[in-house]
């Protein structure tokens, strides 16, 4: 084992952290959408699309911290 | 110098011309339909459909940009939904390929960038570059080719990724089916039956329609901020 490998563990580690972020911004979509449907029950398809939205292109972050993780495992461990 | 076929180029190929066959029989059908008849069928799904993308930009942009901007939504709808479904039926999704959604995103980012100069003029688009104080220019003009890698980075990594796990769990699968039941003599991925059509509908069919939407959602935002107000 030599310690290339470890360290490009470790970068790939540190890229698919942005997951934390993402969680946290994601269950704050949800708990806002959830607080609106209390107070506007009748708009619930409005907000249903817009939470969907909302999660999708907050998810982005997430994904380019997978995908670099990814490529780091792939092409250089 | 050698010519390489990308994996992703087959696919593209007979995606382009399967629509481009629907398209053709669907705008015959609708010619010699009877206007004063119900329309059935083909026709109605494309009259629907065509409704269905004009009330979005007219909702979204502006109704009087219907006909300019709706069929580029509609033609981007029904192509990205094609490509990102199309990893079900086995092929490898044509937005796997960067290529792909660069050049998607890139006419996406010649509209914003023609919807900004009709607004403020030739003139007023630069001068908009050094708005608030001159040596602001750069992060300003990094700002304008933002959209251009974010749109086409969001597509490509989705689907990329969704595909990547995806060989990932059946390997897994494979890898937990010949350790249980590989004894026996019996050679087939048991587990990965069972288990992958699950992600399969979340990786696939979930993360792909979403990203079509955030696609389509995001290009007219984009090109209705720059127009601004009426």
């Amino acid at each position: 084992m030599d310690i290339g490998r470890g360290l490009v563990a470790i970068a790939a580690a540190i890229a698919v952290f942005t997951g934390f972020s993402t969680g946290f911004g994601e269950g704050m979509v949800g708990s806002k959408a959830v607080e609106s449907v209390g107070k506007n029950p009748e708009a619930i398809d409005k907000i249903r699309t817009m939470m969907i939205l909302g999660d999708g292109i907050s998810e982005t972050c997430a994904i380019y911290g997978l995908l670099i993780a990814l490529i780091l495992i792939f092409l250089f461990a | 110098m050698t010519l390489t076929i990308q994996k992703e180029v087959p696919s593209i190929l007979i995606i382009t011309a399967l629509l481009c066959m629907l398209c053709v029989y669907a705008g015959n059908k609708i010619k010699k339909a009877d206007p004063y008849e119900k329309p059935t069928g083909i026709v109605f799904a494309g009259l629907w459909f065509v409704e269905w993308a004009d009330g979005l930009v007219a909702s979204t942009v502006r109704p009087s940009y219907v006909e300019r901007f709706g069929p580029y939504i509609g033609s981007l709808t029904m192509y990205l939904l094609c490509a990102n479904l199309s990893g079900l039926f086995g092929f490898n999704a044509p937005t796997m390929n960067l290529s792909v959604t660069l050049t998607l995103a890139l006419i996406t980012w010649v509209l914003i960038q023609a919807a900004a100069f009709k607004t403020n003029g030739v003139l007023g688009y630069f001068k908009a570059l050094f708005e608030p104080l001159p040596f602001l220019a750069i992060g300003n003009i990094a700002g304008k080719f933002s959209p251009l890698i974010s749109l086409s980075m969001r597509l490509f990594g989705n689907i990329l990724s969704g595909s990547i796990l995806m060989t990932l769990i059946y390997a897994a699968t494979n890898a937990l089916s010949e350790a249980i039941l590989g004894w026996v003599g019996f050679d087939f991925n048991v587990f990965g039956v069972v288990i992958a059509p699950v992600f399969h509908a979340y990786f696939d069919v979930f993360a792909g329609f979403i990203q079509m939407y955030i696609f389509i959602s995001l290009t007219m935002a984009f090109v209705a901020n720059e127009l601004g107000d009426e």
